[in-house]
């Protein structure tokens, strides 16, 4: 790859009271990047993500999304959430509005785009998911988990944005339905849509990771390609991760 | 003149004159109770306490002091209203207090990630609260909303205190006169049933009318 950088993340930590959460987390990701973060629950990976389009405030350390600092005092939040995609694992679909709704609202309320240009964007996002027009007036609640989740992804990619941050988007899913949503991930990576993804699908990574990096205890202790992060870790912490979650998730494709 | 010939026409009169408190004081009762609850739980610092400040007085005072004070109180500090407007303004004061605490209890219900969600795409605060957790705070408390609008049908009979003729101030006019207490009152507990079932009704095709599909809602 090698585009310009689009994210920074620069020394960054957080603590939640005496629990240090973060404890000095650097790296880049460029245009186009797909890169993976995995390790064990309970060390940082979704506050990591939640620092970065700032609905956690990091405690110290800096974040640059292209030119702009976004940890910079007096920085208009809400124009920054606009240009960063977020991928819940709860998928967080607004209940009350069908799924063509729930993808306009941003491009209506939010980017102030006229009804008729924003129902054209959403609809071009939603197929890209391969949501197709007979569930556009459907509400979630009538949705499958995986469909729910890929409107997510829709609503987050109909804004345009940088980057999309994704919190570990299949582990709220049946086993039958992740594969769906991991099957348009892949494919937005290779469109080239830049993709921050904390998730313990090594397939995934395997596939279309750029880098994977390894967390523990509030910080990357490991990261390379992932194969070599997989297949050949340095660290015992590392090795044992990937031995257990291998077994549990290594054969799916 | 018999005494039904005298007394249907004036109650019809009376009648006329609750209804028309009550178009005007539900609504602006439930605007109120809206915005009382969301200012709780989204307004800054100064903002939910004032609104908390209202409840606590309005839903402590009771209705009658209210009213009393509206039309007296008032006009003692030289703020003149008419019996009509102190009386709608009380009940919208008071219904106002007690339904925004169900607003209230509704927002507080709405699942956290509905909030981060709208935060992500970029909503402010304003807008979050107006297009993402409102739309769904107001479906779950709307079964408490109806219930206080139940109540402001029965309590509207307490206008008769500030002097409006409506149709309590008729009944008991007219039982002072010709003494006929079960036809007169059974006459006005009719009225207000019928009042009270329609809103009932109304209400129920309102939950149903807003129903979010696949969401069981108790309708």
């Amino acid at each position: 790859m090698g585009g310009d950088v689009v994210l920074r993340v620069e020394d960054l930590h957080k603590s939640y009271g005496k629990l240090k959460v973060l404890k000095g987390v650097s790296f880049e990701v460029r245009r186009g990047e797909t890169k993976v973060i995995a390790g064990p629950s309970g060390v940082g990976k979704s506050t990591l993500l939640r620092c970065i389009n700032l609905l956690t405030k990091p405690d110290r350390g800096r974040i640059w999304l292209e030119d702009v600092e976004i940890t910079r005092p007096g920085v208009d939040i809400n124009k920054i959430r606009q240009r960063i995609g977020f991928v819940f694992q709860e998928f967080n679909l607004f209940h009350h509005l069908k799924v063509i709704d729930n993808v306009m609202i941003g491009l209506t309320k939010v980017k102030k785009l006229p009804k008729k240009k924003a129902f054209e964007r959403a609809k071009e996002a939603l197929l890209t998911v391969y949501i197709t027009e007979d569930l556009w007036y459907k509400y979630p609640a009538q949705l499958s988990g995986g469909q729910r989740q890929r409107v997510a992804i829709a609503r987050a990619l109909a804004m345009d944005p940088v980057i999309i941050l994704y919190d570990e988007p299949t582990s709220a899913l049946d086993p039958q339905l992740v594969g769906e949503v991991l099957q348009v991930m892949k494919e937005l990576a290779r469109k080239g849509v830049t993709g921050l993804v904390v998730t313990h699908e090594i397939g995934f990574a395997l596939e279309v990771a750029d880098e994977l990096m390894f967390m523990y205890d509030g910080r990357i202790i490991e990261r390379g390609p992932p194969k070599e992060i997989v297949f050949n870790p340095k660290h015992e912490v590392t090795k044992k991760f990937f031995e257990k979650v291998g077994r549990l998730y290594g054969e799916r494709k | 003149m018999t005494f039904w010939e005298e007394f249907l026409p004036a109650l019809f009169k009376g009648v006329l004159t609750t209804l028309e408190m009550l178009a005007i004081a539900a609504p602006a009762s439930v605007a109120l109770g809206i915005l009382l609850g969301t200012l709780r739980v989204y307004g800054g610092r100064i903002a939910s306490l004032i609104a908390t400040a209202v409840v606590v007085m309005f839903r402590g005072f009771p209705l009658l002091v209210t009213l009393l004070l509206l039309f007296f109180g008032l006009a003692d500090l030289r703020i003149y209203l008419t019996p009509f407007w102190a009386a709608v303004l009380g009940f919208i004061l008071c219904s106002g207090s007690y339904q925004s605490e169900y607003v209230r209890g509704a927002i507080r219900s709405i699942d956290i990630g509905q909030s981060l969600a709208a935060k992500a795409i970029g909503m402010t605060k304003l807008q979050e609260v107006m297009y993402i957790i409102l739309p769904q705070a107001i479906r779950r408390a709307l079964p408490g909303i109806s219930n206080e609008i139940i109540y402001m049908i029965k309590y509207s009979s307490l206008a008769f205190v500030v002097g409006v003729q409506e149709m309590f101030a008729v009944g008991k006019h007219f039982n002072s006169i010709y003494f006929r207490p079960i036809e007169i009152f059974l006459t006005l507990a009719a009225i207000y049933l019928v009042m009270t079932t329609a809103a009932t009704i109304f209400f129920k095709w309102l939950e149903y009318k807003l129903r979010i599909p696949g969401i069981e809602m108790g309708v």
